[in-house]
Parts: C-alpha cells; structure tokens; sequence
C-alpha cells in the first residue's frame, strides 16, 4: 500500500511537470486536429471510430512514452531514485504517467466525438466494449516502450529485442524469391524464429480486431485477458531488468 | 566503534576501465569523512556505488548496517554534483514532493520543509520557481532536499559547487553542526581547503585507489614550509645555507624551508638576520594536507622507500597515523634530527668561525 501510495505520487509529480513544461499540449493539439481533420466531417459509425482511433491513439501513445520516458531518463532522476520509492516504484510511476495521459487523450477524442459528430448506433455500452481492448493496446505498446527505453535496457538487449520485433513483422518483408534461394535449414529456423517472434504479437492485434467488432461471443473475451497478461509480463520484465542494471542517467 | 560505512576491495569498471580499483574505507558514525581527488577519480562513482545505482564488480559495501544500498536509502541523504532540478516546480512545491516520496506525510512533511527552507535561507524565495533560481539557491535546495527527512547518512558530491563564499561559510557551519547532532557524512570533492574546513578525516582518490588516508587533527598539529623573500642572497650566506640542505633550499632573493621543521626554520631566520639580509616577504607554503595532495597527484612518492604503504585493519579500522601522517612525521623526524646533529657539530668546532663568516 505504501509503495504504491508512493508510485501514485510520483505518477503524479511527473504529470504536474508534464503538463506545465507544455509538453501536454502536443497532445491535446493532436487530439483536436486529428478530430478536425478525421472525425468531424464524416458521419461515422462505430467500426470507422474504433479503427481510426486506434491508430491515432498508438500513434499517441508512441509520442507520450517517449516523452516521458525521456523525462524519466534525466540526471534529475537520481534525486528520485535516493528516497524511499526505489526503482520499481520510479519506473511504474513513468509507466502510470503515460497511461494516465494517453488514456485521458483518448478520453477527450471519444468526448469531442460525442459531443459534436455522435457515431451513429454506438451506446455507452458499445463505446466501452470497443474502448478496453483499445485502451489495453495502448497500455501494452506502453509497456513494451518502457522495457526498451535506454535506461532500463541495455543496448545489446534491445538491440535482440528490436531484432526480433523486426522478426515478427517480417512476413512481408523476407519471403519469396529472397527467401527461396536459401539452404532450407536456414529458411526453416527462420520460419520457427518468425513465429515464435510473433506469438506475442497475436493479443494486440486480435484487440484491435475486437475494438473495431466489439463481438465478445465466443472465445473473444480471452484477448483482452491476453492482452493484460501480456503488459504485466512486459511490464514485470521491465522491472526486473532495470533493478539489475547500472544506472545511468542521459546527461542531456 | 559504529561504523556508517564500511568498503572493502571495492572494483568498478566501465566498458573495461578501471575506475576504482581496491577501494577500501571505513567512515564512523558521526564524523566527516572527505574524498579528496581530481576531476575524473572516480569520487562520483563511489558516491553512486554507495547508493546502489551502480554494482560493484567486486568488493563489499556495508552502508548503515546493510549490504544492499538500496535498503537503506530512506537514512541516507543524497546531493549530487551538478545537481539538476525539475525546474517547473517552486522551491516549497519540490521540497514537499520529495519529502512525500522519502515517505513524509501530513504534519510532520508541512514542519520539516518549512524548517530546511528556513535552515538554507530560502524563506523568500521559496515559493518561486526553481528556474529562477541562482546557481547558489539551487545548490540551497539540493542541500534542503538531502537533509528533509533527516537522515543519519548524508552523501554529498562537490558541496559547495556554486555557493558564494559566504554561502560556502555557512554551508560548512551547517556541517559541522549537523555532525555535532551525530550525522555522519561523506563528502566527495576537489578542493583542498574544503576538505580541511570540513573533514576528520580524508582519503586521497587518485586514478580509482585511496592512495592515503589522513586524520586532519593531526596534520593540523604539522607546520607548513616557508619561504622567505629576500634582498639579494651574498654568496657567504648562500654556502651557509647550503649547510642546510636539503631541507633548505634558496635562490638569489628566495630561501625555501620544508615544513615541520620549527628549529631550522628559527636557524634560518637567525643566519639571514645576522648577515643583514632584509626579508621581504615570509609566507607559508601550502598546507599539509595540499603538499600530500600535490605529491600524489604529480606521482611523487608519498611513503619511505621500501615501506609498503600501511593498510586499514579489516576488522578493527585504524584511523590514525596512515600514509600521509607518516610522510610528514618522517619529514619532522628529519628534519629535527638534522638540526639536532648540526648543532652538536657546531658546539664541537670553533663557535667563533661560523658566526665571523656570517657577519662578514
């Protein structure tokens, strides 16, 4: 209770500097002008919403982690990590800041939309079955973002990380004649490296799918549980690997 | 007695530099303890090995009882070099954060901020934000934040690093009296005079060792060398002079004598007056604790030749007579002893001939 009293905190601290830095307000004019420009002339249904704001909000959350990940990653760090929250707390608070903003920027988009173009056919009860794989997705893409920040992972392993995250999208990019002229040894370790590299890519883009059905018949509720599961273990292993490492903060 | 901090064979290496190589301390609860060295010897790395933002490659930390740095960070109080501020705060906002991250809350947060803004001076200004503030102010609030949650252990990298000299004055006064209430501290810096304002004790870091250890009481009780700026020397003063070397040496207008050498220096002063010389000028040199400095830095030997340099006990620390003491006892003993057997030997010849030639 109390660390986690303490991670709120410091979640908190982080905002308060978000917001009066001005760095909140590439958000907030994002989230206007993607409005403007996507949202505000067309009569949208729900498929149309969800997909769109999907994107947008990954796109988001890309920006925001990186942002705040930077603030994390800062000499003004050391003075935070010598009291009492310690690195696991320091770095969930980074992480509950992102989610913080990048959930409240979805917020505001869902509320403008609302507010000015209502999606037609789309209840409170709709907004939220599309929302929390959407949301869950944002939070995923957030975690693996704080496991392969500079401070909490050293660059040969996010060197192997991006690797195989290469790997996993690598379908359309190694395949075919490139592929064909290769010993078949090699082109099978490829195929089982491929697919193993993708297996946790499968959650985020059946939560997408879900977002934009919002069908939870059938099996389909396991994906947000998949989703969960997989930013605890991402999140889990992020903090396992910066508890381990030196620490030492950008200079910038 | 209680140890705060307690290093053995301490080894960090980056990228496979040695940056500390067999580094072992010992600092008592309750005192001072400097880390003296140059820019780049690594003080900044202990202070981080201390804390546990860096591993050691090898050695132990024991810190406040523990093994694990990190456990006892809430007794510790941190304020870097350089310290860099999350600027977008106000002094009182920043203390407050802090405060409640080391784990205050309600009644006593409100009374220990406001009296750290009180004890640093900062009552005016600490509701501004912290970008407009000096370089002084700022290193003000490093030091309110290090001491919020009153800790036993305070860490300090470079201490007055942007305090004008009454500020230093008054950050040393702190202290002092910091220590006098039983806060042991452990300050890194570069600055010799500092280090003797401050310390009881100090270690000299240089290229990643300890290369000495010294108790500044006792170098306190050491004279320093003088040098005596003169009239031009004659050459009869001059062969008398070189009667006392090597612990005396001279110039045309400049006769140099080594410290801890109280006797040479009144025959010195004796032989210059009775052949007329006018001195100028008489200052003491550097201190002891810089003249120790200086010889390790400039890799001059700091121990007798053939002396392995005396190493702390592991079980029961020894915080006097190290290296550095040595030194200069062994350059007291000389000296003393030189002007002991030149005197006998005078006695012994013809008292008249010396004093003659001098006058002449």
């Amino acid at each position: 209770m109390h660390t986690l009293r303490l991670i709120f905190r410091f979640a908190a601290f982080t905002l308060v500097e978000y917001v009066r830095s001005g760095r909140a307000l590439v958000e907030a004019a994002a989230t206007i002008a993607v409005y403007a420009i996507f949202f505000r002339r067309q009569a949208l249904d729900g498929d149309h919403f969800f997909a769109l704001a999907a994107l947008f909000t990954l796109a988001l959350t890309f920006y925001t982690s990186s942002t705040i990940l930077g603030l994390g990653d800062r000499p003004q760090g050391y003075l935070i990590l010598a009291r009492r929250i310690g690195r696991t707390g320091y770095l969930l608070g980074l992480y509950l800041a992102i989610i913080l903003v990048t959930a409240a920027a979805y917020g505001a988009l869902s509320l403008l939309v609302a507010a000015f173009t209502p999606v037609a056919g789309l209840g409170v009860a709709g907004w939220l079955l599309g929302s929390l794989p959407l949301l869950l997705n944002m939070f995923l893409l957030a975690a693996l973002l704080t496991l392969i920040a500079p401070f909490v992972l050293s660059s040969g392993w996010r060197l192997a990380l991006l690797g195989l995250i290469a790997l996993a999208f690598s379908n359309s990019l190694l395949g075919g004649s490139a592929l064909a002229t290769l010993p078949t040894t090699l082109l099978t370790t490829i195929e089982v490296l491929r697919t193993m590299a993708s297996a946790p890519l499968l959650p985020a883009f059946s939560g997408y799918e879900l977002a934009i059905s919002r069908d939870y018949s059938g099996p389909a509720f396991v994906i947000p549980l998949a989703q969960l599961s997989l930013t605890l273990g991402i999140l889990a292993l992020a903090v396992y690997a910066f508890a381990r490492r030196d620490l030492i903060f950008s200079s910038n | 007695m209680t140890l705060s901090i307690e290093i053995n064979n301490l080894q960090k290496a980056f990228d496979g530099q040695l940056v500390l190589q067999d580094v072992s301390l010992r600092v008592a609860r309750g005192t001072i303890y400097g880390v003296l060295g140059p820019n780049g010897a690594g003080k900044s790395t202990l202070l981080h090995l201390l804390l546990g933002f860096l591993r050691p490659d090898h050695g132990t930390i024991r810190i406040l009882g523990r093994h694990n740095p990190t456990e006892a960070l809430a007794r510790i109080g941190y304020l870097p070099e350089r310290v860099r501020y999350h600027l977008h705060y106000s002094g009182r906002e920043y203390l407050y954060y802090l405060g409640e991250l080391s784990g205050l809350r309600g009644r006593r947060l409100a009374a220990r901020v406001e009296d750290e803004i009180a004890q640093v001076g900062l009552r005016e200004a600490a509701d501004r934000p912290l970008r407009v503030y000096s370089r002084g102010m700022l290193q003000r609030i490093g030091i309110a934040q290090a001491l919020l949650h009153e800790p036993e252990l305070l860490l300090i990298d470079e201490p007055t690093g942007g305090l004008d000299p009454q500020g230093q004055e008054q950050l040393l006064t702190l202290l002092r009296a910091l220590r006098s209430r039983g806060l042991t501290c452990l300050v890194a810096t570069h600055q010799i005079a500092e280090a003797e304002a401050l310390c009881d004790q100090v270690g000299i870091l240089f290229h990643g060792r300890i290369a000495t250890e010294v108790v500044l009481d006792d170098l306190h009780d050491i004279g320093r060398s003088v040098t005596i700026h003169t009239s031009r020397l004659p050459a009869d003063v001059q062969a008398i002079l070189a009667e006392f070397e090597p612990n005396v040496t001279y110039a045309e207008h400049e006769v140099r004598i080594d410290a801890n050498t109280p006797v040479l220096q009144a025959q010195v002063l004796r032989v210059l007056i009775d052949a007329g010389i006018a001195i100028v000028t008489l200052e003491g040199q550097r201190r002891p604790l810089e003249e120790l400095y200086l010889r390790i830095v400039h890799g001059e030997s700091i121990e007798p030749p053939g002396m392995p340099p005396p190493r702390l006990p592991a079980a029961a620390p020894k915080l006097h007579h190290t290296g550095g003491d040595t030194l200069l006892r062994e350059l007291l003993t000389n000296a003393e002893q030189q002007a002991t057997i030149r005197n006998a030997r005078r006695s012994t010849e013809n008292s008249g001939r010396g004093c003659a030639a001098t006058r002449h």
